[in-house]
């Protein structure tokens, strides 16, 4: 395209395009240098500060190297690396909404396009599943609380159906705590999953399913053979971006935890530990160090998906040639 | 459907609109007034006669060289309501409230901001007036942030509670701000239980059998054996031991110390707990709150007078509650609970009238007067809540016609300011949320003070902790 575009004007008629598509392409490049790439390395700077604020009073910035980084991975007195737990957290977490999140997007995705069944009201549906999405996390986040509280709403009926006979406090309890974020987080998303999916899938040429079917393909076979392997794109990229939320998870289990990550801090991200450390004392050293942690494992991580999902996706053509 | 999810955004956006327009009239009167009201005689002289008021003249006169806009900072509605019913504002000057919820240190960090930037800001959005609780005042009365109220006016603290005006005093005894409000804390009792397990619920007997922690813990197994509660949060008894400390939460080295205070109150509530003597909820959690309903099984609760006022809804409610079984007396030991102190902010732009709204609030009887009658406050004027302690006919009618004032004037002596630390709001908040944990027994003592540990390194980074 280039070098037929710069041949175009040495022949004396053609006008440069190119000069007005890089001009087009200017200002998305001015925003992401202003305000991703200077704050980015600015981040990594200020990490190698020591940099806070006792009460009213400024300390810093002094150079200290890689003190913060390694203050950061350095065990407490019980052996514990936070850094570690608070991300071991927040992949636990992440998994336990994000997996079944995708499945069910999946499921439905590939439900309301087939042809076969036809389904009315689409729309409708459309617009209630992405519904949670629209309400604010921490309204969301309160709603579960005030439910699930020791005299909420939950323990009520259970009280009054008689399967408990001692109100429980869900909110204390690991399991319970995690698995409501989940819940929360895969009821917010996974609406918005199914409709990018949906997209994905209408993008496949018709003639592609219609061809299998005539092939004598069953269901479970379009799908497996035909859908997921020209869907791999779409669904890369919405693991992706899925997993680069997921890393980021703060406001469900800030709000329902009241900041805490109750109880013992388990359901604590690595995005609370960074708030942490910013919200009283302006600590910008310790949270620019989890920033830049929290960084290379999201690109460590994307990297990771991309190559090996995309992998599978270049191979995929073969394996239908081979069919 | 289409048509329906479209009217649906652009209700939200109009919405997000209007959210956002909502703040900006606030500025507006100030550009206006000052074309119709300079001169400085202008404004009063249209609506009073001429010779009537000098006195009242006076404020509004001084005002004219200050600041149109006055700024106060708060945390809640309290005293928003106090000031727009017994204060006067002088004309022209609009008051701009900036409410900030105080949890997690909401409120501080934005104020913070603003008291850092007060400098450059421009005149009418420098801070003029701001509120602090006894938790944090020192992290504001110890910096240059605040000034001299002395060199204001305000001068005569002849009839404010000596503690008030040391927690507003920095460490060479500069005072930097008033309370309007004293708040003693008193143990808060159900009369029908105290009858049932004390046998009596005439509060100067109750306080002869509750007056020490060994009877307080003593009469707790009492409760427990006739199906009551005690207390119903574990860190109910938390500020009773927490006001009385020895020694502040951090040493001069800065290191992370518990006074035998703290774990006097760690010890107590793991036998409460552990005997079930109370219940594990928070202080504000809803499972304590319905225990202030006339089904209630809880004998004690502590608080001063704007906690039984304002926070025991349950225990007022028409249908569910008992006002009137209630009583207090002093209970185990003298402390107090909050407060609203009135700091000076250095950089005002409204010296005088801010000078003149403290004065106000502690040495105007009227004022002080309503706040105590209308305003069911137990106001920071002795001369003021002496009237009323010996008044016969003065009582409230929620504790039974107790007369409140009396009870708590005579606590306020036996209060003590000392050994805070600028550090204290949430040191006081992680150590309870922690231990909570350990209370409800989902995990261990040790891990639990761990947690409170990272919670403080990463909270403060200037304190070392064990």
């Amino acid at each position: 395209m280039h070098s037929m575009n710069r041949k175009k004007p040495s022949a004396g008629k053609g006008v440069s395009y190119a000069k007005w598509g890089y001009l087009f392409i200017l200002p998305f490049f001015i925003a992401y240098i202003c305000f991703t790439l200077i704050p980015q390395l600015m981040t990594f700077y200020n990490s190698l500060f020591e940099n806070y604020r006792d009460g009213l009073t400024q300390v810093g910035p002094n150079f200290v190297g890689l003190k913060n980084y390694v203050k950061l991975f350095s065990p407490d007195n019980s052996g514990t690396i936070g850094m570690l737990k608070y991300f071991g957290n927040t992949i636990v977490l992440w998994l336990l909404g994000a997996v079944p999140q995708i499945l069910v997007a999946l499921l439905l995705a590939v439900f309301f396009t087939s042809y076969r069944l036809n389904l009315k009201g689409q729309q409708f549906f459309k617009t209630v599943i992405y519904m949670p999405n629209l309400i604010m996390a921490a309204a969301f986040s309160m709603l579960f609380f005030t439910l699930f509280s020791p005299v909420g709403p939950v323990n009520q009926v259970l009280l009054s159906a008689g399967w408990i006979d001692k109100s429980i406090d869900f909110l204390a309890l690991k399991v319970p705590v995690r698995l409501l974020i989940s819940l929360m987080n895969f009821l917010m998303w996974f609406g918005n999953t199914t409709i990018l999916l949906m997209a994905g899938i209408q993008g496949i040429d018709q003639s592609m399913f219609e061809a299998a079917e005539i092939d004598g393909a069953s269901s479970l076979q379009v799908f497996f053979r035909v859908t997921l392997p020209l869907l791999a794109p779409i669904l890369v990229y919405t693991i992706i971006t899925a997993m680069i939320g997921g890393l980021q998870m703060f406001d469900v289990p800030q709000i329902l935890t009241n900041a805490k990550g109750t109880p013992d801090r388990t359901s604590m991200t690595m995005v609370m530990y960074l708030n942490n450390y910013l919200q009283t004392s302006k600590n910008y050293g310790m949270a620019g160090a989890v920033s830049v942690v929290l960084f290379i494992v999201s690109a460590g991580l994307s990297l990771f998906v991309y190559n090996s999902l995309s992998r599978q996706y270049s191979q995929a053509p073969r394996r239908r040639n081979r069919l | 459907m289409k048509k329906l999810i479209a009217l649906l955004l652009a209700l939200v956006m109009v919405f997000a609109l209007c959210a956002c327009g909502a703040t900006a009239p606030a500025e507006k009167p100030a550009e206006g007034t000052p074309a119709e009201g300079t001169p400085a005689e202008g404004t009063p002289a249209e609506g009073t006669p001429a010779e009537g008021t000098p006195a009242e003249n006076t404020p509004a006169e001084a005002e004219s060289g200050e600041g149109k806009v006055f700024n106060i900072y708060a945390w809640n509605e309290e005293f928003k309501g106090f000031f727009e019913k017994y204060y006067t504002v002088p004309e022209g000057v609009t008051v701009n409230w900036v409410i900030t919820p105080s949890d997690n240190g909401a409120y501080q960090q934005k104020l913070d901001e603003a008291l850092l930037n007060q400098a450059n800001a421009a005149d009418d959005d420098k801070v003029d007036m701001f509120l602090a609780e006894a938790d944090y005042i020192l992290k504001y009365v110890n910096a240059d942030a605040t000034q001299d109220i002395t060199k204001l006016g305000v001068t005569d603290f002849s009839n404010t509670y000596a503690y008030t005006v040391q927690a507003a005093s920095d460490p060479d005894g500069v005072v930097k701000g008033v309370s309007f409000q004293c708040c003693p804390s008193a143990l808060i009792y159900r009369r029908s239980i105290a009858e049932d397990v004390l046998g009596t619920s005439d509060p100067a007997e109750v306080q002869a059998l509750l007056d020490s922690w060994d009877k307080f813990n003593a009469v707790a197994a009492d409760a427990k054996e006739k199906g009551y509660y005690m207390t119903a949060s574990f860190a109910e008894t938390y500020r009773v031991f927490s006001n009385n400390c020895t020694s502040p939460w951090v040493d001069a080295d800065s290191n992370l110390q518990f006074d035998p205070q703290i774990e006097a109150w760690i010890a107590q509530t793991e036998d409460f707990v552990n005997n079930g003597y109370t219940l594990t909820a928070g202080v504000w959690d809803q499972e304590k709150n319905d225990q202030m309903f006339a089904d209630g099984k809880t004998m004690c609760f502590f608080g001063p007078a704007w906690y039984f006022n304002f926070c025991m809804g349950n225990a007022q409610d028409p249908d569910k509650g008992c006002s009137g079984d209630w009583a207090i007396c002093e209970g185990p030991a003298a402390h107090f609970w909050g407060g609203t102190w009135l700091l000076a902010p250095a950089g005002t732009d409204n010296p005088t009238m801010l000078a003149d709204i403290m004065n106000t609030f502690i040495n105007n009887e009227e004022v002080c007067s309503k706040l105590v009658s209308d305003e069911k406050q137990f106001s920071n004027n002795q001369k003021v809540n002496a009237k009323f302690a010996e008044d016969p006919n003065y009582g409230s009618a929620f504790l039974g016609g107790q007369n409140d004032v009396a009870v708590f004037s005579a606590m306020t002596d036996n209060i003590v300011w000392e050994n805070h630390t600028i550090y204290d709001q949430l040191l006081n908040e992680g150590l309870q949320t922690y231990l909570q944990e350990y209370f409800k027994g989902t995990v261990d003592k040790e891990t639990a003070l761990k947690n409170f540990y990272n919670y403080v390194n990463e909270t403060y980074p200037a304190i070392v902790t064990p």
